[in-house]
């Protein structure tokens, strides 16, 4: 299946010749306009919040829809920061999220290799049981699930969020699909010289995979820090809410103050920003070459 | 650094050691947040955690009376959370409660109570406890300390009574001629009474005469359906919820003039939201305003020359307006020890003797040392509606009712729906009786054979 | 990343690599089971063991407030939400909530992606713009759009004013909510189509468009011609991804109507939390689960035969 091909270097091609048709010229130019005026619509939100949140609370009441201000300050941000509780939300999200991700990689990679290069009793049913969990939308497991960590004392701990995130099937087979796109001497030589299973796997292949798990990684800590109605329903002590959580339960006891609202709001999403620039070209890869989502 | 309890100790504890490896040196330093969240661990010995659901005027008067209380209590500190209002805030109190980290103390709606205390979700108060804190129902408006009991047992210590009521616009309604020669508005009085004075106030203001919130609000909408409705007598449900004894004839009369003013008349704007609703009233194009007393700090602080009266009696039965109650409970938590009660009701017992401020936003306290104080006599327009405190009646008792309940929403969305013109008022009581029929007859959720 | 399972099942797994008999099979298998168990376990434990959880809970009549699974209520919970008007209603707003989004997010992205292919130079750009937004918390997104959504004076409204329309009330007309849901989740995730797009179109050989500009064929021609329909495959591909997401829809309802107004845009998974979480009941709430589990499952199957039948 194309859709759960290895993540590979991507196919450079050389840029189309330049057309000489005037037809294809103008179709370009207007090509240029259509898609400048549509990045700049998909541009507004975020501008705007980034705008509000630079202007004073007064100057929002009096014109709530202008963009121009007179004195714009960091002001909401330094509120937001030192007031608020988004530090502490921080490092739980970061944690959680971070967490996860390890765990997954980790997890799903032993899974995943042990599918694709162990020939074991059993293989074809396991295989089977981790398709399964494709299927299984994990918004229709709230109910039992909360049952179960209540039962179970975690709620309202990090292991609450990672617990669950980690066993996931389309994990397991972008590792089982890397794992057997590769050359089948690598375990050869290895199981010759006498290496266990869990040798071949750690020493050779896992050091291999990083495309692989580095897709894994990113995808998993950012739909962690995403993730919205299970934490919502699970971490209700504000102590340890994850941001998305945070943001939408606390209010401010002085009603809504959009300035502030609006920095939270950037603060909030600054750090997958941040992930999205640093890793924005394994992230594309990631979702052309597997489909996560 | 945190007390960890003894139960469940030892799973968390390995949990714990396997987060740490995982972490590393990030968490090394960085404290209780991590231990919380890794071990499961407890908060603070010596810090209370205290929900709300108070924004705006009531959030910054909350604040203040909080922070008087720290400031007699220097030793215990208090970690004060504001949550949105509303159906999410009791889903969020039964899920910490469930979930083994309920704040320590937290405001209720009264009419909320019974499906709390039937859900087992909130601890039974002792006598002898409460009056170690000198908190006895003597002390107390009679009928929301009454409402504080469930099958009488104590649950819950009262913090005000609040009606809903009729905000006016003094200079409108002097230039509309509703003022007598004091300055006080003119009894207003029935159906014809209100329309011609909305109407006066419409020839002022060039526009609308009065506002009332119709969208995106629904508690609103059933207060200002049950003020309606309950003058002329008509009640909703009967049996703990489990019968609806709706009145389709006196429904349809209070849906009719509700929607005669807004679509038929437009002496009231049919389609506006609570932003909307504070801007209409702050910049005097409306001379009355139908809302919650917990707005009169919201309009003296746009400086709108206002004051307040009670709803008028529009169909001349026995008078009724909608009220409801702040309450003071302690959610349920087996790890509570008796310091932590104790603590506890300090903090309950500081923020009665601090409910003057909390009479600033328009409350009128139940503690009666503050209701009967020169103090409060002395504020306006608070003392203005004392007698609505004292006549409450609370919502009807059913395990989907209460503030922001499942009950509330299907009646407001319902009248919602006639103010804006979107539903005629027979169809709109067809929706709500098939809506609240489904819960009717349904076994309750609560109560029974307790966990 | 367990949110929506994109990779169709169907051959995904090559078959196992001849590896040498040495150790032997039993050796083999304890080594696979024993790479497997840390996986195993937490599936078990944490997706399969509540599956089949929920399923038992379903047969009961059990509350979040009682221990136990409650009284036995054998079909009553089943029949109680195949006749309740609100669990339809909740049901088509999830559906009405897929058709609003899956055209404009599967269309809007091809022409993104077609466009932005075209150009030569700062392609990296409007791929950042395009697919930032996708990267944002949700409650960051629902904030955002709440305050351009304020009537009257938010940034929308007053828009609409400056060209002499008159602006809805958003968030608060039952006929506009679930378009303004619809229009912020456009915005919000349309970025992981437009990527598997332009994926898609690196796979289109360019002699192709040689060839037919030879031939005389206009821009527009070769855009109808050549790339849309060898792009079928992934818009087979994103359509499918994209209703199976939309029928997930809870975050950006619960944030911005939370159901409202009059339940007017409440989905089915807000139904499910409502009862089971606002109502404590969770027998009921496990029952409306697995309805809802059967008709993503219905959808899964069809998503299997297609790509079956193209592999």
């Amino acid at each position: 299946m194309a859709t759960l091909t290895v993540p590979e270097a991507p196919t450079r091609r050389a840029p189309a010749k330049a057309p000489t048709d005037p037809r294809h010229r103008a179709f370009t130019v207007l090509c240029v306009v259509v898609l400048v005026i549509l990045a700049a619509l998909w541009l507004v939100p975020m501008l705007w919040a980034v705008d509000t949140s630079i202007r004073p609370e007064s100057e929002i009441t009096t014109s709530p829809a202008t963009w121009w201000t007179s004195h714009p300050s960091l002001d909401a941000y330094r509120q937001v920061l030192s007031a608020g509780r988004m530090p502490v939300w921080y490092l739980n999200s970061f944690l959680v999220a971070l967490l996860t991700a390890v765990f997954a990689v980790v997890v799903c990679s032993m899974a995943g290799f042990a599918v694709a290069r162990v020939r074991f009793r059993g293989r074809r049913i396991v295989t089977g049981l981790v398709l399964a969990g494709l299927l299984i939308p994990p918004q229709t497991l709230i109910m039992p699930q909360f049952q179960e960590f209540a039962g179970l004392h975690l709620l309202n701990t990090y292991w609450a969020l990672i617990l669950p995130s980690v066993p996931t099937s389309v994990a397991v087979f972008v590792f089982a699909s890397f794992f057997s796109g590769l050359p089948g001497e690598l375990a050869e030589s290895a199981r010759i010289d006498g290496a266990g299973w869990f040798r071949v796997y750690s020493r050779i292949f896992l050091p291999l995979c990083k495309p692989a798990a580095s897709a894994v990684f990113i995808f998993t800590f950012v739909w962690s820090w995403n993730n919205f109605l299970w934490p919502l329903l699970t971490m209700t002590s504000t102590e340890v809410m994850t941001i998305p959580v945070g943001l939408n339960v606390v209010q401010d006891s002085y009603g809504i103050r959009y300035a502030q609202v609006m920095a939270s709001a950037v603060l909030g999403a600054l750090p997958l920003f941040a992930v999205f620039l640093i890793f924005q070209r394994r992230i594309v890869e990631g979702i052309a070459n597997t489909g996560i989502k | 650094m945190t007390v960890s309890y003894p139960q469940g100790t030892s799973r968390r504890a390995a949990l714990g050691a396997l987060g740490l490896a995982g972490v590393g040196a990030l968490t090394a330093g960085c404290g209780s947040p991590i231990a919380a969240g890794i071990a499961g661990t407890g908060p603070n010995a010596t810090s209370l955690t205290y929900w709300n659901l108070f924004t705006g005027g009531d959030g910054i008067n909350m604040v203040a009376m909080t922070d008087r209380f720290r400031a007699a209590h220097p030793s215990v500190h208090v970690d004060a959370v504001t949550l949105a209002w509303g159906t999410p805030y009791y889903t969020k109190l039964a899920l910490a409660v469930i979930g083994d980290r309920p704040p320590d103390v937290a405001i209720t709606h009264l009419s909320r109570l019974p499906t709390l205390a039937e859900g087992n979700l909130v601890e039974p108060l002792r006598a002898d406890d409460l009056a170690a804190h000198g908190l006895t129902g003597d002390r107390f408006t009679a009928a929301a300390w009454r409402k504080g009991q469930v099958g009488g047992q104590q649950y819950a210590v009262p913090l005000d009574t609040h009606p809903f009521v009729m905000f006016y616009r003094t200079d409108v309604c002097k230039k509309a001629g509703l003022l007598d020669a004091t300055g006080k508005l003119k009894p207003i009085e029935g159906t014809d009474g209100l329309v011609a004075a909305l109407s006066a106030c419409a020839k002022v203001t060039g526009g609308y005469g009065g506002v009332v919130n119709v969208n995106a609000d629904p508690a609103t909408c059933w207060r200002w359906f049950d003020t309606l409705y309950g003058q002329l007598g008509g009640q909703v449900l009967a049996d703990n919820g489990t019968r609806i004894v709706l009145d389709d004839a006196k429904a349809e009369k209070a849906l009719s003039f509700a929607r005669e003013l807004t679509v038929q008349r437009k002496l009231m704007p049919s389609n506006i939201d609570g932003s909307g609703v504070t801007q209409l009233f702050a910049s005097g194009k409306v001379g009355l305003l139908f809302d919650g007393e917990w707005q009169i700090p919201t309009y003296q602080g746009a400086k709108t020359p206002f004051s307040v009266a009670p709803v008028p009696n529009l169909f001349g039965g026995t008078y009724h307006c909608f009220a409801d109650s702040h309450a003071l409970i302690l959610p349920r938590n087996g790890r509570r020890d008796a310091r932590r009660r104790d603590e506890s009701l300090t903090l309950v017992r500081g923020l009665l003797d601090n409910s003057l401020v909390w009479a600033k936003g328009g409350h009128i306290p139940a503690f009666r040392e503050v209701q009967d104080s020169a103090a409060f006599r002395k504020m306006q327009p608070q003392a203005q509606y004392v007698p609505a405190a004292k006549a409450a009646i609370y919502d009807p008792a059913g395990w989907y009712s209460g503030a922001g309940s499942d009950f509330e929403n299907i009646m407001g969305f319902a009248v919602s729906a006639v103010e804006a013109g979107q539903l005629h008022p027979a169809a709109a009581i067809a929706q709500l009786r098939q809506k609240l029929a489904d819960y009717a007859s349904k076994p309750a959720p609560v109560g029974g054979t307790g966990s | 990343m367990t949110s929506t399972v994109a990779a169709p099942p169907a051959g995904a797994l090559p078959g196992v690599k001849d590896e040498p008999r040495a150790a032997g099979a039993i050796g083999q298998t304890r080594a696979g089971w024993g790479l497997l168990t840390p996986f195993l376990v937490l599936y078990l434990a944490f997706l399969i063991g509540p599956a089949v959880y929920g399923l038992v809970m379903s047969f009961f009549d059990g509350s979040s407030v009682r221990s136990g699974l409650g009284p036995f209520a054998g079909l009553d919970n089943y029949t109680e939400a195949l006749t309740s008007g609100d669990f339809w209603s909740s049901m088509w707003h999830t559906v009405l909530f897929t058709i609003l989004t899956t055209p404009p997010l599967v269309i809007v992205a091809l022409l993104l992606a077609m466009l932005t292919d075209r150009i030569r130079r700062g392609k990296w750009f409007f791929r950042l713009v395009f697919f930032a937004p996708y990267v944002m918390p949700v409650t960051c997104v629902g904030l955002v759009f709440t305050w351009m959504y304020v009537p009257q004076t938010g940034l929308f409204a007053s828009w609409l004013s400056a060209l002499g329309l008159p602006a809805p009330a958003w968030l608060a007309d039952p006929n506009w909510a679930m378009i303004a849901v619809a229009l912020m989740t456009v915005w919000w995730t349309i970025g992981f189509n437009f990527v598997l797009y332009l994926a898609g179109l690196q796979d289109i050989p360019r002699e192709l468009y040689e060839a037919s500009a030879v031939d005389g064929a206009g821009p527009g021609a070769q855009w109808w011609r050549i790339t849309v329909p060898l792009l079928s495959r992934t818009t087979v591909l994103v359509t499918m991804l994209q209703i199976i997401a939309s029928l997930k829809v809870f975050d950006q309802i619960y944030l911005l109507t939370a159901g409202g107004p009059n339940y007017s845009t409440r989905p089915v998974i807000e139904y499910i939390y409502d009862v089971g979480f606002t109502d404590f009941r969770t027998g009921y709430g496990a029952a409306a689960s697995m309805l809802y589990f059967v008709v993503i499952l219905a959808v899964s199957a069809v998503w299997f035969a297609i790509s079956r039948r193209r592999a």
